[in-house]
């Protein structure tokens, strides 16, 4: 245990001495700024101010270019609280919830005690993620190193189909996107064997399309596209719609969060978890500590009228969760979310390929990034009062403005990772694409995760059937069982929502699950797994009694009983 | 007819997309080496994907027509529809021709045009904001391109209009 705390401390400290550079630190004030800048601006994403800040990078050192790209991650994420309390327009997605106290509390006259609170819990949910991504990515990535071929491949099936499940009921949507994603990254010669796919007479597309490009093409391109779609919208800038002006009250903020610290704990804890659940970002997590906090409220009937714990909640949770995404990123090669697959573009541009083996290999890199997590939290709290006033300015632009530039530096970025012209075509034609899906209502992330992790399944599917032609690994490894188990758990959990309480079967998931999913850990052996297993079985046992108990009535029934009495 | 809704299209579509990639997957060459032919990966995924399609394609029929999808707003008709998508179709057709014009103008000189005429068609014509848009195109571009051509020594289109590389 010493031995590893010195080693760690050791990396820590080469990380410092790489970062704390005049140069590193200036661009991270500048990328934590931009980043709260882009979070402000409503239909401005985190991932979209992350895959902007791409291009910059590749000439710098990947310690450097990393840091920056983390710090515009996260700024990105406490911008968004700026617009959503002062504006009642949330700047991101991931704050969404923040809007639903922040605003009232600041219409009620107190915008700077709203914003004090917003800025305060991202800063305590950041620092608590950091910690959690310090400690964890490690034992994470101590778990990968048991991985082989048939385990990533079903993991990146998992994650495929997770976050193919997330877009709810629609579902098939959601898995077309992810397999089309698939299919785009076979265009051009395959990995393994050099042979030209789908290249359609096309030499261009023999080198396949540029994976960046795509990116920015679906997410960033169509998004602006979006923004723009309605002509009186575009026209219009974010200042005709809400206060801009406040101080914000530090004091207040950090005394009410003082009193409810335990709200932060929580909201972080659901914030890192659901960072490190492939697919379920900071939109998720946002809702669900909102949630949670005022199922745990003594005054839940508070919530919505500009409430403390309404702003905490929200706030602590989203900047928890990009920890938990890079949790999975760094431990395991996998980004959890759209702006990790983003980071994992920036790796792999300085030639890093994150796996299991990555902590081991490039120790002092990934300590930059927890190193960078860090300072940049930090900076995010100085900044913050300033960008204040700059979002004040922002806010005077017009839409249509704001678009055409980005749209600009869309161009000379993209071209500039490669210098291909061929990639600004793959931005147009992606950018249509993502544009014609979000309006059909495909959800994108599935797609941009098909694309990242398409070539990873591959090549792992080749390498298991180099090994061995016979598929039965798939299905007799305790990991590729266990991901295969919960990827189809997690398939039909749309289904399972939609018919909850509704269809005597739903009262079968969960226990069926807990079941199905402690098997593998079971084959796993050793001592802490199958406890583990154990655990988990006696849950679902537990749940199968309570409803046995109940006379296997349906959740419907018994509200209407229970209205019934308390009627 | 008035069973069709835009999923259904929208699943035929996919399964002619799917069809044509199937039928294109069959030209890809085989090599001696290697266990996994390059052409099964894709296959698994185009067999995967027709079938979530033929999903997709009875979940729509079974839907039944839109009622709510097409927006009260939008105007019925072709004009009604370009009126409605007028602004995402200008920048879909501006980003062309800057993609087109690129070996002509270079990235400076059409990133600068590209902007501008963009923002103007967007934003209006009026005196004072043609101003305006000259002077965003202006700074905004002109600061990209020398923070990629003079910071981080990216060399990016010239064009025949202007050269700066040359020398």
């Amino acid at each position: 245990m010493i031995e590893y705390l010195a080693e760690a401390y050791g990396h820590f400290a080469a990380a410092l001495n790489g970062l704390w550079i005049w140069k590193t630190m200036l661009l991270m004030a500048v990328g934590v700024a931009g980043g709260l800048i882009a979070g402000a601006i409503p239909g401005f994403t985190i991932a979209m101010a992350v895959v902007l800040t791409l291009p910059f990078t590749f000439s710098m050192p990947p310690e450097q270019g990393v840091a920056t790209m983390v710090s515009v991650m996260v700024g990105g994420l406490s911008g968004g609280l700026m617009a959503g309390i002062l504006t009642g327009i949330p700047g991101t997605p991931s704050s969404v919830a923040t809007t639903f106290d922040g605003f009232p509390m600041a219409r009620g006259g107190n915008p700077g005690l709203a914003l004090g609170l917003g800025v305060w819990s991202s800063f305590f949910g950041g620092i608590f993620s950091a910690i959690c991504l310090m400690t964890l990515a490690p034992q994470l990535a101590r778990v990968g190193l048991e991985f082989q071929p048939w385990d990533f491949f079903m993991l990146v099936m998992f994650a495929l189909t997770i976050t193919a499940s997330l877009a709810g009921k629609h579902l098939v949507k959601g898995l077309i996107a992810g397999a089309l994603g698939l299919l785009v990254r076979t265009i051009g010669e395959d990995e393994a064997a050099g042979m030209a796919r789908f290249d359609f007479g096309f030499e261009a597309l023999l080198s396949g399309f540029d994976f960046i490009a795509v990116l920015i093409g679906l997410f960033a391109f169509s998004q602006l596209l979006s923004d723009v779609r309605d002509p009186d919208k575009a026209i219009k800038s974010l200042s005709e719609q809400g206060t801009v002006n406040a101080r914000i009250d530090h004091v207040g903020a950090l005394k009410e969060i003082g009193k409810r610290w335990l709200v932060v704990v929580r909201s972080a804890t659901i914030g890192v978890f659901t960072g490190i659940l492939p697919g379920a970002g900071g939109s998720v997590a946002n809702i669900l500590a909102y949630d949670q906090a005022k199922k745990a409220s003594k005054e839940p009937e508070k919530f919505g009228s500009g409430t403390s714990e309404g702003i905490i909640a929200p706030e602590s949770s989203n900047n928890a969760v990009e920890g938990g995404a890079l949790i999975t990123l760094i431990g395991l090669g996998i980004p959890g979310d759209v702006t990790a697959a983003v980071m994992l573009g920036a790796l792999l541009i300085h030639d890093v390929v994150p796996s299991p083996t990555f902590i081991s290999e490039e120790p002092v890199l990934v300590y930059s990034i927890f190193t960078a997590f860090f300072i940049a939290t930090f900076m995010m709290i100085f900044l913050q009062s300033f960008m204040l006033r700059m979002f004040v300015l922002v806010t005077r632009i017009r839409m249509y403005m704001l678009a055409c530039v980005i749209l600009g530096f869309c161009g000379i970025g993209v071209f500039a990772l490669h210098n291909v012209t061929f990639d600004l075509w793959s931005l147009l034609w992606f950018g249509i694409l993502g544009f014609i899906m979000r309006q059909f209502g495909f959800p994108l992330a599935p797609m941009i995760l098909g694309v990242v992790l398409g070539n990873i399944a591959e090549l792992n599917l080749a390498r298991a059937l180099a090994i061995t032609p016979d598929l039965t690994p798939f299905l007799t490894r305790p990991w590729s069982l266990f991901f295969l188990i919960i990827a189809l758990f997690s398939a039909v959990f749309p289904v399972f929502q939609q018919h909850r309480g509704r269809k005597k079967w739903t009262l079968f998931y969960m226990p069926f699950a807990c079941v199905a999913a402690s098997m593998p850990l079971y084959m796993m052996g050793g001592i802490p797994r199958p406890i583990i297993a154990t655990i988990v079985v006696v849950f679902g046992a537990w749940t199968l009694f309570k409803r046995w108990k109940s006379g296997w009535a349906l959740e419907e029934t018994l509200a209407q009983e229970r209205a019934y009495t308390e009627g | 007819m008035a069973r069709l809704n835009r999923d259904t299209i929208v699943a035929i579509f996919l399964l002619l997309f799917c069809g044509v990639f199937i039928w294109a997957s069959f030209d890809i060459r085989t090599p001696d080496y290697g266990v996994l032919k390059p052409s099964t990966w894709p296959q698994v995924i185009l067999g995967v994907m027709t079938l979530l399609c033929l999903i997709y394609l009875v979940q729509s029929v079974k839907a039944g027509p839109d009622e709510d999808a097409v927006d009260p707003t939008r105007e019925p008709g072709l004009v009604g529809f370009l009126k409605y998508w007028q602004n995402p179709i200008k920048c879909f057709v501006m980003f062309f021709i800057f993609l087109y014009t690129l070996p002509i103008l270079g990235m400076l000189i059409g990133g600068v045009s590209f902007v501008f005429i963009l923002m103007t068609l967007l934003g209006g014509w009026a005196p004072r904001q043609l101003i305006t848009h000259a002077i965003i195109s202006v700074c905004a571009v002109g600061a990209m391109w020398s923070l990629f051509t003079f910071g981080l020594e990216v060399m990016l289109p010239e064009g025949v209009i202007y050269n700066p590389y040359a020398n």
